[in-house]
């Protein structure tokens, strides 16, 4: 029958850990995945902690049903979760700053200046949308007008250029023409053509397109334009359009008013045969969410932190995985006793303790999680900064106290 | 095949039971093993010059002291006072078994010597010493098995292996040996308490 060694009432991890990463290796080795048996800081501290341990769980009065590689494994795994909690908090304080950065960088060891180039690249949706900047390009579209045809079928359009996946247009040049347009005359080769033509006469005021007019003083031209423009709101056709599944609606109907000159030869559409529009491929908006992230940093998984080197975290890190070890022993330790609900002696049996030491290593173990996640809260940049403005108007306030001296010279 | 009371698991029995045995209840007695060899018998098997003993063992047990009672017959008052003594079985094994070489182990987790393992099997008119009495055993019992099985007892065919549960001799626990004994007064016996 075995006969299972239980904690003697002291450990050596170097014997351990020399036997097994010697050759030939002897098992076991000290620790479940070895991340920090190199350390000699790591070593040191596992003999203590293991003392630590057994002693909080009551050796040598009582036996401690462990081994010291059950002590040493919850005492790497301490390790492994301060880190995990540390990183996790830096990387959450950082993460705009590392999306899209190299995936090699050594940002364990890094200082962060905090960077605007996620921001950016976030708010270029913004811009796309306002027209100014973006990420997706904005395209010109021409659509033959014909007239007395009021609508137009854009979908049919885009289908026509190829473009799959749909457009959404976000301009349309569908304007009466500027006032300035109607002030001068090509009828009238000489002075001023007063409020001139207006367009359903085709009659642009005069010298329009014609090398000689009369220049007036910019005053006269304003009030000219001013009144042009007033005399087009009320008397004539509001331009305008709309577009609704697709079809695009244009005002008044191109084509169908008072025929004016024929300037180019074709069917008269007042001025201009085509309407130009801006528009953006939807495939494009929607590629544009993707770019390359081979070798960067795509997300919080694949962000290079790595485990934290033991001998470079503080006594107050320290001090917190030691707790977080004797918490992982006491679980442990309730595990083994908790196999069996009932030990049995000669003539009965008895109830081991293993039920209490897991629900109180479970409370222990949550209490100090919640503990180090609050240090890390009141240590993030965001608490950091906050904290430096309340000390400031606090300082300020303070500086108010002191009594002004007046001097009179 | 067995899963639970594997080797492992009652190695932490035994352990249990020994501290429990050991350093909590401390209850502890004294073994006269009766030495058949060395003592003489008459034509009839009775022994004469009284009764021979090998050397007292000190053994934790858990003890069950009855009420003592004087009845009265046509003989006169007679006086019985039963008790059961109860020992861990592995406690009363040989001292060479791995789990009686040692329950103490160096920093490096090699054995140290240990006190286990009085290798004797108790029996019909042995006697136990509790405190200032003795009693003398009357039946053994070893009945007492974790998960029902007895190790000692695997069922191998005779190449040595069970065809239904390899290995049983790793699982299951004997874990008393249980004697229930009368009250004998001393001087019946050829045990002289000689000092404090």
């Amino acid at each position: 029958m075995a006969n299972i060694p239980i904690w003697p009432g002291s450990s050596s991890f170097a014997q351990v850990s020399s036997s097994y990463y010697g050759s030939p290796s002897v098992w076991p080795p000290p620790t479940p995945f070895g991340f920090y048996d190199d350390d000699s800081q790591f070593q040191t501290d596992a003999n203590k902690v293991a003392n630590f341990c057994a002693l909080r769980l009551g050796y040598p009065i009582e036996n401690v049903e462990l081994q010291d590689i059950n002590f040493w494994a919850g005492f790497e795994e301490a390790v492994t979760i301060y880190g995990n909690e540390l990183y996790a908090y830096q990387l959450r304080d950082n993460y705009l700053s590392l999306e899209g950065a190299s995936d090699r960088i050594d940002v364990n060891n890094s200082v962060f200046t905090p960077t605007m180039a996620t921001i950016v690249r976030l708010s270029q949706q913004y811009g796309e949308e306002a027209g100014a900047g973006g990420n997706v390009d904005w395209l010109k579209g021409r659509l033959t007008l014909v007239p007395g045809q009021q609508t137009y079928d854009l979908a049919a359009w885009a289908e026509e250029q190829g473009i799959v996946g749909g457009i959404e247009i976000k301009n349309v040049f569908y304007q009466p023409p500027p006032a300035i347009n109607q002030l001068y005359s090509t009828a009238l080769m000489t002075g001023q053509g007063g409020l001139g033509g207006v367009p359903p006469a085709g009659i642009y005021g005069f010298g329009y397109g014609y090398a000689n007019y009369l220049m007036m003083p910019t005053s006269f031209t304003m009030q000219n334009i001013q009144a042009i423009e007033m005399q087009n709101t009320v008397t004539l056709s509001n331009y305008t359009f709309n577009v609704i599944n697709n079809i695009l609606s244009v005002f008044p109907i191109p084509g169908t008013g008072f025929a004016g000159a024929d300037l180019d030869g074709g069917e008269d559409l007042y001025y201009g045969e085509f309407l130009i529009f801006d528009f953006i491929k939807i495939q494009d908006r929607i590629d544009a969410a993707f770019a390359e992230g081979t070798n960067k940093i795509v997300n919080v998984g694949n962000a290079p932190y790595v485990n934290p080197v033991y001998s470079n975290i503080s006594s107050i890190g320290r001090s917190w995985i030691f707790e977080y070890t004797l918490a992982k022993a006491k679980e442990v330790l309730g595990l083994v006793r908790n196999k069996y609900s009932t030990i049995p002696i000669p003539g009965a049996e008895v109830t081991l303790n293993g039920n209490e030491l897991v629900s109180s290593a479970a409370t222990e173990k949550e209490a100090l999680i919640t503990r180090l996640r609050e240090y890390f809260d009141s240590t993030s940049r965001q608490a950091l900064l906050e904290r430096r403005a309340a000390e400031s108007v606090a300082r300020v306030q303070e500086i108010n106290q002191v009594p002004m001296t007046i001097f009179i010279g | 095949m067995a899963l639970y009371g594997g080797a492992r698991d009652v190695s932490m029995f035994r352990r249990v039971n020994r501290e429990l045995m050991g350093n909590i209840i401390s209850q502890e007695v004294i073994f006269y093993k009766y030495n058949v060899t060395t003592t003489k018998t008459n034509m009839y098997g009775e022994s004469v010059e009284g009764r021979n003993f090998a050397d007292p063992i000190i053994l934790f047990a858990l003890v069950e002291l009855g009420s003592p009672e004087s009845p009265t017959s046509d003989l006169g008052v007679d006086f019985t006072w039963p008790i059961t003594f109860r020992f861990l079985k592995d406690d009363l094994l040989s001292p060479t078994l791995d789990f009686n070489v040692s329950m103490s182990f160096g920093s490096n987790l090699n054995p140290l010597p240990g006190n286990y393992g009085a290798n004797i099997q108790p029996a019909v008119g042995d006697v136990i010493q509790y405190q200032n009495g003795y009693w003398e055993v009357d039946n053994t019992y070893d009945t007492q098995y974790f998960t029902g099985k007895n190790p000692s007892f695997p069922n191998n065919d005779g190449n040595g292996n069970n065809p239904i549960n390899p290995g049983l001799d790793q699982f299951g626990y004997s874990v008393e040996v249980r004697c229930d004994c009368h009250y004998v007064p001393s001087d019946r016996l050829n045990i002289i308490k000689s000092r404090m």
